[in-house]
């Protein structure tokens, strides 16, 4: 418990040490304070246990603020404002982080493999929209400084892609099926069956 | 029964009344554009392209739901699948199809059920943005049911069988031990979900990257980037349509065989092979983009050539193994999806032939293309969905094929053949595809073309209302016989009505 509360200590005090950075840097600020503010607040709540009933209420909260962050009017903002990069630094942890943590447990795996390929997805449009964009998205950075960020979002929808998948290929089986007499047990292995009509539901 | 679990069959069965129905539909309108094409109609061309988008983007979305309902019934049988995840599936895609419709019909969208970059974004005045960003969100919608679909599917897989590895039988092929081996319906999921979550994931990012070019046209596309996402995605996806129909052949066969369809080292390794190769096979799309790479361009055409080999070698042989001395026993079930899985066999002959960079140069643009892809479709993904729809009304007895089954069969059969011949000798002759006016010079093979496709039409009703009819005098049969139960206070046998008691 002390080491995850340590280790959460360090992400965020290194997030901290990285706000002078941040300023020239848009992929240190995206791709790494902002993950680390996150990870501190996951860490800190992981082992917290909420009911059930409220989980997606902590899913929709985390949800609606990371896509507020997602925005780069906020991202300018947190660079221009004191007020926001307070903000940055409570909301990440505490409404994102944490309740992520929180509630992903209780989340039905369909949603979170929906939310995983979403991630994937929406990191190759952040990719297009930060190579692409015509004009200085943040006014805090160069454009040349926004479209590394393009390809820093790509290169993280790769690794996503590889960290999340791998498990998917290589495990073991969770779940037998129903107990089955010897003689289906043997006519079912490998193959399909020769029986067998339409059932109903 | 077999299996270990019961397959849903009412929500099936439902997608297939509404995959049948959408099917006829869909082809009326490519009869329509052909009856155009040979002046035997006058529809505008503004309304042609409409149609043409229309009908591409129904057939091909309309072979997804029927391959994705034939899977999932099958499925049924050896893993648990959540229902209501294929209620929100069929959901999504009904919102989608509202969006499609109404972007064509309402708002005037044509550009084509491929919505290559930069087309939608310049109509000619034809179309408002609005259109097209319906157009794309209907995608996005069909695009996300499927997602949820496979992460299901996947994740069902996955507790059974600890892996999508060993779903595709790798301990076969590696030689290991193990007395747990897949169906081949498994290992053609499992395959099946991994090649098609990438696409579609893929094409959601490619469909909001268009979405955000024609809302804000400043943020340019890289046009030959969205030509190889979008092909990527349009192509994986249609193959995949296939992949998830075949599944009825390898679990309805063995019931005319009596031989039961095995996962072999083979097999396993074919699907294996088809996984790597039905993803690196769009590059035949490409092969006039000649500033791509021209080891892409030379991979493109040799997985062309190579790609049909692994998985068309062992499912067709097979088949022809497992039917040779069987006494097989013919009816409407077997003979569609026996001549599916024909049709799937030399419908890769003229897309191999395509896929020469030296012949792709001349005959892409050509009538040749559609007429690799209707074989494929009318003789293969859709026969084996009208073979699924049969053998869901079949009844537990077979019958012989013969009366109304045998005419239905023969006009599908002989309209198809005709209709694709008509497409591959247009094409070889340098007629165009996509083009609403033909030159009088082409207008005998159009008109031929017209009657043909009349006759697959014909065939097509009579398979879709065979269907129908089968399931409310099924539903007719079940309701008497509860009741007759509930009269004589004999609950034993009517407790959960019986289909297929009459057929």
């Amino acid at each position: 418990m002390m080491f995850r509360y340590g280790v959460a200590a360090v992400f965020m005090a290194s997030a901290f040490a990285l706000s002078p950075f941040v300023v020239s840097d848009p992929v240190l600020h995206v791709l790494v304070q902002i993950p680390l503010l996150l990870l501190s607040g996951g860490l800190v709540a992981s082992r917290i246990t909420i009911s059930k009933d409220i989980a997606y209420v902590y899913l929709i909260i985390a949800l609606v603020t990371l896509i507020y962050w997602m925005l780069p009017r906020s991202i300018d903002a947190a660079l221009s404002s004191t007020w926001y990069d307070v903000a940055k630094f409570v909301s990440l942890p505490l409404l994102v982080g944490a309740p992520l943590a929180l509630s992903w447990k209780h989340i039905h795996p369909v949603l979170r493999g929906f939310l995983k390929a979403n991630a994937i997805s929406m990191l190759g449009i952040l990719a297009f929209l930060y190579i692409h964009a015509p004009i200085r998205i943040c006014n805090s950075y160069l454009v040349t400084d926004q479209q590394n960020l393009g390809y820093g979002f790509f290169f993280v929808a790769i690794a996503l892609s590889l960290y999340w998948s791998w498990p998917l290929i290589f495990g073991a089986p969770t779940q037998r099926p129903p107990q089955r007499t010897r003689s289906q047990h043997l006519s079912y292995e490998g193959t399909s069956s020769m029986s067998s009509h339409p059932a109903v539901d | 029964m077999n299996y270990s679990y019961t397959p849903q069959s009412g929500a099936v069965k439902f997608t297939m009344i509404l995959s049948g129905a959408v099917f006829a539909l869909m082809m009326v309108l490519g009869l329509l554009m052909r009856a155009a094409q040979g002046e035997w109609l006058d529809i505008e061309p503004e309304l042609f392209y409409q149609i043409l988008t229309a009908h591409g983007a129904g057939m091909v979305g309309t072979a997804g739901l029927s391959g994705a309902a034939v899977m999932w019934y099958f499925l049924g049988r050896h893993i648990p699948l959540t229902k209501a995840v294929f209620w929100i599936f069929l959901s999504l895609f009904i919102a989608g199809v509202v969006f499609i419709l109404g972007s064509i019909f309402v708002g005037g969208f044509a550009g084509g059920w491929t919505f290559l970059f930069p087309l939608p974004a310049m109509s000619g005045g034809l179309w408002e943005v609005g259109a097209a960003v319906s157009f794309m969100l209907g995608y996005t919608l069909i695009g996300v049911g499927f997602l949820i679909y496979y992460i299901e599917v996947g994740r069902q897989i996955i507790k059974r069988f600890g892996g999508l590895a060993n779903a595709l039988g790798w301990q076969l092929i590696l030689g290991r031990k193990t007395d747990d081996i897949p169906p081949p319906a498994i290992v053609a999921a499992a395959a099946v979900v991994i090649f098609n979550s990438i696409a579609i994931v893929l094409g959601a990012a490619v469909l909001v990257v268009s979405i955000v070019n024609l809302l804000a046209p400043e943020f340019e596309v890289d046009a030959l980037l969205a030509k190889n996402l979008i092909y990527f995605f349009g192509h994986v996806f249609i193959n995949a349509s296939i992949y998830m129909a075949v599944v009825a052949v390898y679990e309805i066969i063995p019931e005319y065989t009596g031989r039961p369809w095995k996962t072999t080292r083979i097999f396993a390794i074919a699907w294996n092979v088809v996984l790597i190769f039905v993803m690196a096979i769009y590059w035949h799309h490409l092969l006039q983009d000649t500033v791509l790479p021209a080891w892409m361009l030379i991979t493109g055409q040799l997985v062309s050539y190579f790609s049909g080999i692994p998985l068309l070698a062992v499912t067709a042989f097979s088949l022809c193994v497992y039917i040779r001395g069987s006494n097989m026993k013919w009816d409407l079930t077997s003979a569609l999806l026996v001549i599916s899985i024909a049709g799937w066999s030399v419908g890769s002959i003229p897309a191999s032939i395509d896929g020469m960079i030296a012949v792709n140069k001349v005959m892409h643009n050509t009538q040749w293309v559609p007429g690799h892809f209707h074989t494929y479709l009318l003789l293969g993904e859709v026969a084996m969905s009208f073979g699924f729809m049969a053998w869901l009304v079949r009844g537990k007895n077979i019958r012989t094929l013969s009366g109304l089954d045998k005419a239905a069969f023969i006009t599908y059969v002989f309209g198809a053949v005709g209709f694709i011949l008509v497409f591959l000798i247009s094409g070889a002759a340098s007629v165009p595809r996509r083009w609403a006016v033909h030159l009088p010079e082409w207008i005998l093979q159009d008109r031929v073309g017209t009657i043909f496709a009349a006759l697959v039409v014909l065939g097509t009703l009579g398979f879709v209302v065979r269907y129908v009819l089968g399931l409310i005098f099924e539903n007719q049969a079940s309701g008497d016989q509860i009741s007759g139960d509930q009269n004589s206070g004999d609950m034993s046998s009517g407790g959960q009505p019986s289909l297929g008691q009459k057929a």
